[in-house]
């Protein structure tokens, strides 16, 4: 039996142990002082983030004078950790962004990494009908009523002259829709385009995708920022992404090159390198959209989907757009 | 009277703790909301109807679930203390399942079993039913074993020994297996919804944290589970009360 003030002792060393070590500048290899700053994304360490991988490795962000740690979250928390300043940067759906932004969360989009909305209808080639309105009568999988998955369903419902009421939707928030879908459970499932699809084909489905952006426009995922931090520090902001699209751009032009910064910072690419390589690949595409341009925010598609997400009750309107987003990047 | 009065005085005490660290810790809404925000979000969830759609729901996974489970474990914890075979060949399997995390296997069941109602009580009643089932085999095997003697020497068969004298003596036991089991009927109910379901307070929590950042709205829900989780709690308790004062 240890005696009380030993037990204390222990007890406040153990906890001092779970600290975080403090947050400090930190010298590059030339001696320059980095700005320590934090990313937080959403899912696990994937290849999808092979640009944060290569600008951390290959000097993207030292060179901008950023020492960037990269930190993996639930994705509603980011938004919360981003606002709050516990993290300086994060990456979010533009659609949550909307929402989050008019529940009082105070965060902005300030630049763009998916030109694509990644979110489609998946099915079997021969099931995926060739617009929304085909959708009628059918049962749909998705993981819940929210997040971007749920915002395009609607949104291509509403295109389609239907509502939730002319589909049976069956919710799978654990993400398993794809099991749902080869078990014969329903008959499409909502999903990532860079994703489920290559999940489907190597079970030796033949895949078709309904998607969203010729018939209901929508801004892709992005990177966000506290208004504080946009408020305080525009010059942070900006170089975190010049530095971030430096490094998509360089992707873009040469996926070996991410593909092998996300495998020296993934180490479960390894299992199924062929895949991750795929998900690469298809992940560029939707970057690239009807054409990369440096983390630019389209404007006119967060107008468009700005007036669909206050049309489907996403949204109330009371935020103007103005104030979700910082077209200038900081 | 007494502990009515000081029911109110803990309650108090929580509520002016939780509102004490809001304010020092100058937490914004979305990150710890005050208790006369998540009161007034519960008075506007509770006016919609919201609330109580989900909450039905809910209420009766966890019915459902615990009545299942703890039918279930009750006469498995009977064979299981009754019989080292069958303690030998159930045991190892039954620990197991324990040991595996169920949220972990919940979407699989939640397929396996057709994604219905069906399924989310299946999943609420595995979670029930170990710490039931086990207090019932050691509830069992605490039998004065002088008064099993004697029930056997005026000629009592194996099914009245257990109706007359081994469940009767074990119920103590067995209460204290039931009152874990209805606490865990409450998070197995949740656990199912987040496998895959459409309404009850899982679901909520999924919406207001995941769809609408609506912190004050996943703290009515998960402010509501505790009550129910409560109000379940003190049903066993006095249930338990009758049943043992005679």
């Amino acid at each position: 039996m240890l005696p009380p003030r030993l037990t204390l002792a222990c007890l406040a060393l153990i906890l001092a142990a779970c600290q975080d070590a403090p947050s400090s500048d930190a010298p590059d290899s030339a001696g320059i002082e980095l700005r320590e700053v934090r990313l937080a994304l959403g899912y696990r360490p994937d290849v999808q983030f092979a640009p944060f991988y290569l600008a951390q490795r290959e000097g993207f962000y030292a060179d901008a004078g950023l020492a960037v740690t990269i930190e993996h979250h639930p994705a509603p928390d980011v938004q919360r950790l981003v606002a709050d300043g516990q993290a300086e940067f994060g990456v979010a759906d533009a659609t949550d962004v909307m929402i989050a932004r008019t529940s009082d969360i105070p965060i902005r989009y300030v630049s763009t990494l998916y030109q694509g909305f990644p979110v489609a209808i998946i099915g079997e080639a021969a099931v995926i009908p060739a617009d929304p309105a085909g959708l009628a009568g059918m049962s749909i999988g998705t993981p819940g009523k929210f997040g971007s998955s749920w915002h395009a369903l609607l949104a291509l419902l509403e295109a389609g002259g239907l509502t939730e009421d002319d589909v049976e939707i069956r919710e799978y928030p654990q993400f398993n829709q794809v099991d749902g879908l080869s078990n014969g459970d329903v008959h499409v499932i909502t999903g990532f385009r860079n994703n489920e699809p290559l999940r489907l084909e190597a079970r030796g489905t033949e895949v078709g995708l309904l998607t969203v952006d010729e018939v209901a426009p929508l801004p892709g995922p992005g990177t966000i920022v506290g208004d504080e931090l946009l408020a305080a520090d525009p010059a942070l902001v900006r170089a975190f992404v010049d530095a971030t699209a430096a490094a998509q751009a360089a992707v873009i032009a040469d996926p070996d090159r991410g593909f092998a910064a996300a495998e020296a910072s993934v180490p479960t690419i390894a299992e199924d390198p062929d895949v991750a390589r795929s998900v690469l690949d298809a992940t560029v595409a939707l970057w690239e959209g009807d054409g990369f341009a440096d983390g630019a925010i389209d404007e006119e598609t967060w107008s468009v989907g700005y007036e669909t997400m206050v049309r489907l009750g996403f949204i109330d309107g009371s935020v103007p757009l103005e104030d979700m987003i910082a077209a200038d990047g900081g | 009277m007494r502990r009515i009065g000081a029911a109110i005085v803990s309650l108090a005490v929580f509520l002016a703790v939780w509102k004490l660290v809001s304010v020092i810790g100058g937490y914004p809404v979305y990150i710890l909301p005050p208790p006369e925000e998540v009161v007034a979000r519960a008075a506007r969830a509770v006016g919609s109807g919201i609330l109580w759609e989900h909450s039905a729901v809910t209420l009766l996974e966890i019915v459902l679930g615990f009545a299942v489970g703890a039918t279930t474990a009750i006469l498995t914890g009977i064979a299981l203390g009754k019989s080292v075979l069958v303690e030998r060949v159930l045991s190892p399997y039954i620990v197991a399942a324990q040991a595996v995390p169920i949220l972990a296997l919940a979407p699989l069941l939640d397929i396996w079993f057709g994604g219905g109602l069906l399924a989310r009580v299946v999943i609420c009643a595995l979670i029930v039913f170990f710490p039931i089932a086990i207090a019932t085999m050691v509830g069992i095997r605490s039998t004065d074993p002088l008064l099993a003697e004697m029930l056997r020497s005026l000629g009592a068969t194996n099914a009245q020994r257990t109706r007359l004298l081994e469940v009767p003596s074990a119920l103590p036991v067995i209460f204290g297996g039931l009152r874990v089991g209805v606490t865990l009927a409450v998070i197995g109910a949740v656990v199912a919804e987040w496998a895959g379901a459409s309404t009850g307070l899982g679901v909520l929590i999924n919406i207001a944290n995941q769809g609408l950042f609506d912190t004050p709205l996943m703290f009515v829900a998960l402010a509501t589970l505790a009550v129910i989780g409560l109000a379940f709690y003190g049903l066993v308790v006095v249930v338990e009360r009758r049943l043992l004062s005679h």
